[in-house]
């Protein structure tokens, strides 16, 4: 993502003489007169006829190259009578940059930003995919797919062998790992022991792909390039509530092995594509660009709907084409060839699709669009929304207009009631004849009466009062309550304004406002409950009722997903050095020059459909590539392209191009299989060496770029925290389904080490990774991720010697094999090591583990010592290289 | 000593990819190779050596406390004579309001401090005020933001992220950047991520804003107390894992990544026996808890948390910063809030740097005091101030800076920087200046460029520094 004025490399770039003033006046100076100046000298003001935004009579304020002479000057340090700007001196620092450039000529930039370039690259990775024919090699015995004659062939080239075949059961462990995230069971092992035949390895990969387990392993993986998360991660960190429903149709589509071209296309415009099948579903897609971060409370709502817009050129760009299209925000990319106007034909793409239902009340956040999966419950759901709401309004409007009325002929008659209680109380006379005497209604003077028996400290003056004083103190009675019933109606009737406004715009509704007590108790006391409230009358009792019955009868939200949708098409300008205060030429929807012969031209609509289909054309040379790249990363740790989101110029050159190629043109002819893609890769050799070899190999090829090993890699924190959930039989295997609490909570808690699901389903904050996430290297979610570093550090050491998730399932994992009764202890050792290692235990490893064992519960002693001793042997198996590192 | 460990792959690759020989990085990068958390030479002989920073939570009023306006005294509840920047309220914009405390003279100095802040106001000589402070966001979760990383729209890596890979950590035992009951909204953690860095300069959390200081206390670093065995038999555990690693690891060609592992375990290890003394407060003496305020209940929380920080400071701990979460967002209720505010904070705050000062600490620990933004000077409905990211005050003293020194100055109503302005790019450029950091060359290569804590802003107030 770029910021927005600044996605500048900051090299010390050579620049031309007369190229620096103007870099300088972008840089220093036009900030300042767009932050200080513009609201009086551009569009339609121009006051004193200049205009600071394009330049137009600039020249007779300044005098080139002395600054001292020239009035824009003199007026900025408040040297002369004219001082600006009016609002207070601009800092040293603007103050010096505006000398500066008058110094070095007040040159204005007059060369519109998009100026044509003539595109040409010769950058590999825009250069057309390869029909590669796979090379020839020496040690044809070797070759078990075409993917292995590529690995080979360098090898050879550098007079290497590659390293022997890694042995059965770690095969089995590493590919079992690698598609599933999860540990293989004891039956697993032994079904493949057992099988002899050549197809043995292949059945097994086959088995592990048609696993649902597949796609929770390998859907995260696309979650990781979607930057998924559950919250909008800025200012008050918004939940997404149906993020989760994004989650689940990446898994599914995995599971079902959806064509990728597809998958792209309904990540993109799936909401614009037509026919029944899977509507819902491509609905849901388009989560891929909603749920990214966003600052809902920004209130320059057109920076944030361009914040919102780059964001989505950001993972898009990145996720899909391995480019790094955000740089052009600014200025054309310094090194590959983006133009601006490249960038602003995607944005006009994306700022004329909906990212937002409502842009909210100056001072409050903006309310994200949400899609309705059935649009006809949907419709039944809001119709009956409204209903209510009206009602609401009818019901209040009604009752206020009552409330006037009668007020009108109550309240003025407060200060009589009170003198007439104060003779019923003090006098001791009966209120009847009181009534009847100062005609006054004896049921409303029974009452105040009541009222008054009550011991508070608002009728301490009143009953203190005596015959000469009570009626003035009557009337001071009645002057507070006045003055406070005129601000509750204020209030009240603002609410009322409010509400129905809210209603109207489709926002939050205002709560009806409670009157404060701590006020004026005396108005709390006869206004609410008292002898000032009013009764409804019939119309408005209806009216309640009415209301309650539709607040009863409401359906419960229909199914939504976070999710976009066409809005108005815009007509989209540069936004010159990425200021949306300084459109420039407009531009229309449009790709990568680069890689687009003939850009399109009568784009109906926010042009996603367009942008789909060319994102997945077969010639496109970069979607295919980059995907069958992060797919080569996902089983070997290592990409061939190792800049995974970054195929420009700056980024890495592929380690085996013809092999890039090859991949990619046969995952296209499979049809965009990605399941016939990990065939390809899995049953290769080069996918089954081991990860040790020849020190002359390791010499020759220490960072592994020419794969003579195979590369030993630290599990993920899924399949780490998977693997535990398993060892002790622990894990829900559920598929699926949302995980936040539903309703408004603010930050709901879910606490990992008390789940029994998967990884994967854990909700993610963005505002509050959870920590044995954030400790394992998961990324912040906030941009598309290039694969996840694998660092292995001292707090991740902390997490397994004293978590106590780790603590736990290693006593869970003891306690299932002490609680099996045909085992001896010998035997749960083995039983140990094949579930934690995937293998058997040396006849050494057992002794050494049972006599730990002994020596364990011999120092702690006790009842349970036995139990504890083994699950401390369990903990260090958990805890072990070998369980963490897979073969 | 711990064992070297990688750096990830990939972030070498993009510092190759990037033209790393260009960067002026060679430097840090020797160390890194070894331990990215090791001590590295600094650009050039820096003033500070760590930063304790407490924040304001809200944006406290400048005018109310450091920045003393007696136009507004005349002007009181006169209509607002200027024209108003984006604001948070606008339908609640009133007339100009005074500052509701007075504000008298302190020290030698003489430097004005509101009746708000009676003790810190005894530190009068040692505070070096900056009053042109501007930011750019008007909203909190974009002032929160742009204060801790520099800009308001994006995630990027927290200044102490940014201090702990140039200068590396000098306790190898604790975390080397710490954040001390951090809110969890506002950014919440995106406020002392790492981002792009690696992320072993991710700041560590002790707790959170809606957490009790007895609960904190129990575990402050996440995982680092035993669940399970006693010290001596979970040694004994350890043991018997690392005999397993090193077998494990000599089968497999020594790979590093293995070595580094069992590496990480011992240094896990080490941390668990030696980073629990550090949270230990309660050993100080009852003496120091009273100067911290910790007898009494209102200063209690605070004075724990800037009691800590000079625990973990003077452990070499790299940035530590305190918070007062969320508490200065005073729209209404100025007058009863902020005099709530300031009373949980005055005392622990002198304390602090009176302790500091009495240790020999306050020569080479820089404290930095402010909120995400200031107040307005009008009022916001009856009794309240908005948001002001355009003109106010924070504070800093200790190692480098004048002391006894205001720097700066807002217009005569408190709204607008007009002199020195100081906009937060400066403030980090001037602080990583006094860590002997070059906020210019500090910078890191991802997404195909380079990144700076100052983006392509910032230049050091050197007026400010002694």
């Amino acid at each position: 993502m770029a910021s927005l004025r600044s996605c500048l490399f900051l090299l010390t770039l050579p620049l031309l003489a007369q190229d620096a003033g103007l870099e300088h006046f972008e840089k220093k100076v036009r900030p300042v007169l767009a932050q200080h100046c513009y609201a009086c000298h551009s569009g339609n003001v121009k006051m004193g006829g200049l205009d600071l935004q394009t330049g137009v009579n600039v020249s007779s304020f300044v005098v080139r190259g002395d600054p001292q002479q020239s009035r824009l000057y003199s007026a900025v340090t408040y040297g002369e009578k004219v001082k600006m700007p009016p609002s207070g001196k601009l800092g040293a620092e603007a103050i010096a940059s505006i000398r500066e450039w008058i110094g070095l000529g007040a040159d204005w930039p007059n060369a519109p930003v998009t100026a044509e370039k003539k595109l040409t690259t010769n950058h590999w990775a825009f250069q057309p995919v390869r029909n590669v024919v796979p090379p020839k090699v020496k040690n044809e015995a070797w070759v078990q797919t075409n993917v292995d004659r590529f690995v080979l062939a360098k090898l050879e080239a550098q007079g290497l062998k590659p390293a022997g075949a890694v042995s059965k059961l770690a095969l089995l462990r590493r590919v079992t790992y690698d598609l599933t995230g999860l540990p293989p069971s004891l039956e697993e092992i032994d079904a493949f022991l057992k099988d002899e035949s050549k197809q043995a390895y292949a059945k097994v990969v086959d088995k592990l792909l048609a696993s649902p387990r597949y796609g929770e392993r390998w859907g995260r993986h696309w979650l990781d390039v979607a930057r998924y998360a559950d919250s909008t991660g800025m200012d008050e960190d918004h939940i997404y509530p149906y993020a989760w429903r994004y989650r689940d149709y990446v898994v599914n589509a995995f599971n079902a092995d959806l064509p990728f071209n597809q998958f792209v296309q309904e990540q993109i415009a799936g909401d614009l594509m037509t026919g029944p099948e899977r509507k819902q579903e491509r609905t849901v897609a388009t989560g891929f660009l909603a749920l990214g971060p966003k600052p809902l409370a920004q209130q320059d709502r057109i920076k944030m709907i361009y914040d919102v817009v780059d964001e989505q050129i950001d993972t898009v760009s990145k996720a899909l084409l391995g480019l790094t299209v955000s740089c052009a925000r600014c200025h054309d990319h310094k090194f590959d060839p983006i133009l601006t106007k490249d960038y602003y034909g995607l944005a006009s793409i994306f700022a004329s699709t909906q990212s937002f239902r409502n842009l909210g009340r100056p001072g409050s956040v903006s309310y994200l669009y949400n899609a309705p999966l059935d649009a006809g419950e949907y419709g039944m759901y809001q119709a009956h929304r409204w209903r209510t709401y009206s009602k609401r309004i009818e019901l209040e409007d009604a009752a206020a207009e009552d409330a006037t009325r009668e007020n009108l002929l109550l309240r003025p008659k407060i200060a009589e009631y009170l003198v007439a209680a104060w003779k019923a109380q003090h006098l001791k006379k009966p209120t009847a004849a009181l009534a009847e005497e100062l005609g006054l209604e004896r049921r409303l003077l029974d009452r105040w009466v009541d009222l008054a028996k009550k011991d508070a400290d608002y009728w301490r003056t009143w009953r203190e009062a005596t015959e000469e004083t009570i009626a003035a103190v009557a009337k001071n009675y009645q002057i507070t309550y006045d003055a406070t019933a005129t601000k509750w109606d204020t209030q009240l009737s603002n609410w009322r304004r409010r509400y129905a406004q809210e209603v109207a715009a489709d926002r939050d509704l205002p709560e009806r406002p409670k009157f404060d007590g701590k006020d004026n108790s005396f108005f709390a006391a006869t206004t609410f409950g008292g002898p000032m409230e009013l009764t409804d009358s019939p119309r408005v009792a209806q009216l309640r009722a009415e209301y309650a019955e539709l607040e009863r009868t409401m359906p419960a939200e229909p199914a939504m997903a976070s999710a976009v949708t066409d809005g108005p098409s815009i007509q989209q300008r540069i936004f010159t050095r990425g200021d949306h205060l300084n459109p420039g030429e407009p531009v229309g929807k449009q790709f990568l020059t680069v890689m687009t012969p003939k850009q399109p031209h009568d784009i109906k609509g926010s042009g996603r459909m367009e942008l789909a289909a060319w994102l997945t054309d077969r010639s496109n040379p970069l979607t295919a590539r980059v995907f069958v790249n992060r797919v080569w990363q996902g089983h070997f740790g290592e990409a061939l392209v190792r800049t995974a989101n970054n195929w420009g110029t700056t980024g890495e050159k592929p380690s085996h191009p013809e092999l890039l190629d090859y991949l990619a043109t046969q995952f296209v002819e499979q049809g965009w299989s990605v399941k016939a893609l990990h065939r390809t890769i899995l049953l290769s050799n080069a996918y089954r060496m081991s990860t040790t070899v020849a020190p002359e190999a390791k010499q020759a090829d220490p960072s592994n770029r020419l794969l003579s090993r195979f590369p030993r890699a630290r599990m993920s924190v899924e399949q780490i925290r998977d693997s535990f959930l398993v060892l002790d039989g622990s894990l829900d295997g559920a598929l699926g389904g949302p995980m936040l609490p539903s309703g408004k909570m603010k930050r709901p808690k879910v606490e990992p080490d008390d789940m029994t699901r998967r990884t994967l389903y854990i909700p993610v904050r963005r505002g509050s990774i959870p920590t044995v996430l954030a400790t394992f290297d998961y990324g912040d979610a906030t941009t598309s991720s290039d694969g996840r570093p694998r660092t292995n550090v001292a707090p991740q050491a902390l997490f397994m010697m004293n978590s106590k998730y780790v603590v736990e399932h290693a006593k869970g994992f003891a306690d299932r094999l002490l609680t099996d009764e045909s085992l001896t202890d010998s035997s749960r050792i083995d039983r140990a090591y094949l579930l934690a290692l995937t293998r058997k235990a040396e006849p050494q490893e057992v002794d050494r583990a049972l006599s730990y064992i002994a020596s364990m519960a011999q120092k702690l002693g006790g009842n349970d010592a036995r139990a504890k001793a083994w699950q401390s042997f369990c903990h260090v198996l958990m805890s072990s290289n070998e369980f963490v590192f897979l073969p | 000593m711990p064992l070297p460990r990688k750096i990830p792959r990939r972030a070498l690759l993009r510092q190759s990819g990037a033209g790393f020989g260009l960067l002026g990085l060679r430097g840090l990068f020797g160390a890194e190779a070894t331990n990215p958390l090791g001590l590295k030479n600094p650009h050039f002989a820096p003033k500070a050596k760590r930063v304790i920073f407490l924040f304001m939570h809200g944006g406290p009023s400048s005018i109310d406390t450091f920045d003393p306006k007696p136009r507004l005294v005349t002007d009181n509840g006169k209509p607002v004579p200027f024209k108003r920047g984006l604001t948070f309220g606008e339908d609640a914009v009133r007339g100009l309001m005074k500052p509701l405390w007075d504000f008298k003279q302190h020290g030698q100095s003489g430097i004005p401090v509101s009746s708000l802040f009676p003790n810190v106001a005894t530190c009068a000589d040692d505070l070096c005020v900056l009053r042109s402070m501007v930011g750019d966001g008007v909203d909190h979760g974009a002032a929160l933001l742009q204060l801790h990383t520099g800009v308001f729209s994006f995630k990027r890596p927290s200044m102490g992220s940014w201090m702990l890979y140039g200068l590396g950590t000098e306790n190898q035992n604790l975390p080397g950047f710490i954040t001390i009951k951090p809110s969890l909204g506002h950014g919440g953690q995106n406020n002392w991520s790492s981002s792009f860095l690696p992320s072993d300069y991710q700041g560590t959390a002790i707790g959170n804003s809606g957490m009790k200081v007895e609960e904190i206390a129990k575990e402050p670093v996440p995982y680092l107390i035993s669940k399970g065995l006693p010290a001596e038999h979970q040694r004994y555990e350890l043991d018997m894992l690392q005999n397993m690693n090193r077998k494990h690891a000599s089968a497999n060609d020594h790979d590093p990544e293995l070595e580094a592992r069992i590496g990480a375990f011992e240094l896990a290890f080490r941390m668990q026996v030696k980073a629990p003394e550090a949270f230990e407060v309660d050993r100080e003496s009852e003496a120091t808890k009273k100067l911290y305020g910790m007898d009494d209940e209102v200063t209690r929380d605070f004075g724990w948390q800037c009691l800590l920080a000079r625990r973990l400071s003077e452990r070499g701990v790299r940035f530590v910063q305190c918070s007062h979460s969320y508490k200065w967002d005073q729209h209404s209720e100025l007058q009863k809030l902020h005099t709530k505010n300031a009373a949980e904070v005055d005392k622990p705050i002198a304390g602090l740097l009176k302790d500091l000062k009495a240790r020999g600490l306050l020569q080479d620990t820089l404290v930095i005091w402010g909120g995400e933004f200031g107040r307005t000077p009008w009022a916001q409905g009856n009794d309240g101030r908005d948001h002001n990211p355009y003109g106010y005050t924070m504070w800093m003293a200790g190692a480098g800076v004048k002391p006894g020194f205001v720097y700066g100055a807002t217009d005569e109503f408190g709204y607008h920087a007009v002199e020195n302005r100081m906009h937060l790019h400066d403030l980090h450029a001037t602080v990583l200046h006094l860590m002997g950091l070059n906020h210019e060359k500090l910078t890191y290569p991802f997404a195909g460029r380079n990144f700076r804590l100052t983006d392509i802003a910032g230049s050091v107030a050197h007026g400010i520094i002694a």
